[in-house]
């Protein structure tokens, strides 16, 4: 099987300044990668040439068609009831809407206003909206960036629980060294100068406690390599 | 476990029942806020009634209300209060159809499209400038003197509320969520149907609000001159007769026209803005 993602070379400036310097990321079928970096380091800039949503860039990304995102924000529309987010720009698949929106454990609020709903249901709605087109490639850009501490920890688990089902090749930009080691299988790290690593693959059995040593241990290593060192 | 001594403190705590501070209880006032808020307008109807009755302002100032009331039953009775309002009536929903049609139109060109944009939106922000009044005398040179200049100015003074606040809607939809639109394979043409027009009527909704104030403020100086009916006319053959009771009946009656309208729009923005306070339709 081909690649998912494969990127060579990707450039991208803005006026003067060189957010990304010749970046090479090659992402495999059903494989999740978390993509680490300090904030303004070009994480988001990364995604969105991959999501397609940036056409100044250079270099080359080939990426599968079929592919969805997960903002940090929902970005639901607000005139759309909840399964007809769900379903914005596929009308026709109502049936495939409802079980996606079963799945994140939001049936039967089809035809709640995204208003009504709670920051977490909203992101949840953002999921089951990316699920439904049954991506090859999952893009998440800090999705649970703007949630509560405990609506984390569930929306970690029902994403991890999401992926083992559907596979998708997974792209998680975050600044969460904790969710990247959770959830990931391959954790790379961009640096300030717009440059990836090799990336560290992560090779803790699920569910991935985060008091274990080993744990801490990558932890410690990752947080080295984002130029932060912890208190002890 | 081991407890802490926390040493006592020198002075006692003097306690309060926490309701206190607030002022305490609020005493309650028998009437309803409704009703209390109607006693002032009525002490006022009351005032200008005795002013009238005691003879301090003579009815060719300004009539009393109850002078104002007969005025309206007799003018109600021989049917020419009805005619008059029906004419008005008719003037302001024909240019008030045409001008917001227009506006809407215009404000979707310029809004949707670059070169409407460059072509239309400069020449209305010049435009929206003009008084609108001010073009009277050039509107009856061009449509002399029957409905149609009328109708053409209240058009003029729909259009520009319409367009300047449709135009702005549409060009602050929420740059988010027409890229998740498009991040979720939404088209020009679905990101205009799902995203910018429903992101675009709360907009349209407000500029709709102007258009009616503005098309009955238009109506009273258009129907003062040149006119054989309507509302404005009424009020202008009673000038000539000293009858302040059909003036102020005039009035009254544009500005009930106003509250009706109001409450039209109102009406509109709830049923059409259901997804902003998540009622269920």
């Amino acid at each position: 099987m081909t690649a998912a993602v494969i990127a060579s070379g990707l450039r991208r400036d803005y006026g003067t300044h060189r957010v990304l310097a010749g970046v090479d990321l090659t992402i495999e079928p059903g494989e999740f990668v978390a993509l680490l970096g300090r904030s303004g380091s070009g994480k988001s800039t990364l995604l969105r040439a991959v999501a397609g949503l940036d056409p100044d860039y250079q270099g080359g990304v080939r990426v599968p068609a079929r592919r969805a995102v997960v903002f940090q924000d929902p970005r639901l529309q607000p005139w759309l009831r909840v399964l007809s987010n769900v379903l914005l720009g596929m009308p026709k698949a109502r049936d495939l809407g409802r079980r996606a929106l079963a799945e994140v454990g939001l049936a039967g609020r089809e035809r709640a206003w995204p208003a009504t709903l709670s920051g977490g249901e909203a992101q949840r709605v953002a999921l089951a909206r990316a699920l439904v087109r049954e991506p090859d490639l999952l893009l998440l850009d800090e999705p649970f960036g703007a949630l509560d501490a405990l609506t984390r920890l569930k929306m970690h688990d029902l994403l991890r629980q999401l992926c083992a089902r559907h596979r998708p090749a997974v792209l998680l930009v975050t600044h969460d060294v904790e969710e990247a080691i959770v959830l990931a299988d391959r954790i790379v790290v961009l640096s300030a100068d717009g440059r990836l690593d090799a990336g560290t693959t992560v090779d803790l059995p699920h569910p991935r406690r985060r008091d274990t040593t080993e744990f801490g241990a990558l932890r410690g290593e990752l947080l080295g390599a984002l130029g932060v060192t912890e208190a002890t | 476990m081991s407890t802490t001594e926390i040493a006592a403190p020198a002075t006692p705590i003097a306690w309060v029942e926490a309701a206190t501070q607030a002022g305490g209880r609020r005493r309650r006032v028998p009437l309803p806020r409704w009703a209390r808020r109607l006693v002032g307008p009525l002490l006022l109807v009351a005032v200008w009634q005795a002013l009238g009755s005691l003879g301090v302002t003579s009815a060719q100032v300004l009539a009393p209300p109850s002078a104002v009331i007969h005025a309206a039953w007799e003018l109600g009775r021989t049917g020419e209060l009805g005619a008059n309002l029906l004419a008005s009536l008719q003037r302001a929903s024909e240019g008030l159809a045409i001008g917001v049609a227009a506006g809407v139109v215009l404000a979707l060109v310029a809004g949707l499209f670059r070169l409407g944009d460059d072509l239309v939106d400069s020449s209305m922000q010049i435009l929206r400038g003009l008084p609108v009044l001010g073009l009277l005398p050039l509107v009856i040179i061009w449509f002399g003197v029957g409905e149609l200049p009328k109708v053409a100015l209240v058009a003029f003074g729909t259009l520009f509320p319409v367009y300047v606040n449709t135009y702005a809607a549409i060009r602050g939809v929420d740059g988010r969520l027409v890229e998740s639109g498009r991040a979720f394979g939404l088209g020009r043409a679905g990101l205009i149907r799902y995203v910018i027009l429903p992101g675009a009527v709360p907009g349209f909704l407000v500029g709709l609000r102007f258009a009616l104030t503005a098309s009955w403020l238009v109506l009273v100086i258009a129907e003062q001159l040149n006119a054989t009916s309507g509302i404005g006319y009424l009020m202008n053959q009673a000038q000539s007769w000293y009858r302040t009771d059909i003036i102020v009946l005039g009035l009254l009656i544009y500005g009930l026209l106003g509250l009706v309208s109001d409450a039209l729009v109102r009406l509109l923005e709830r049923r059409l803005l259901v997804w902003r306070h998540g009622w269920s339709a």
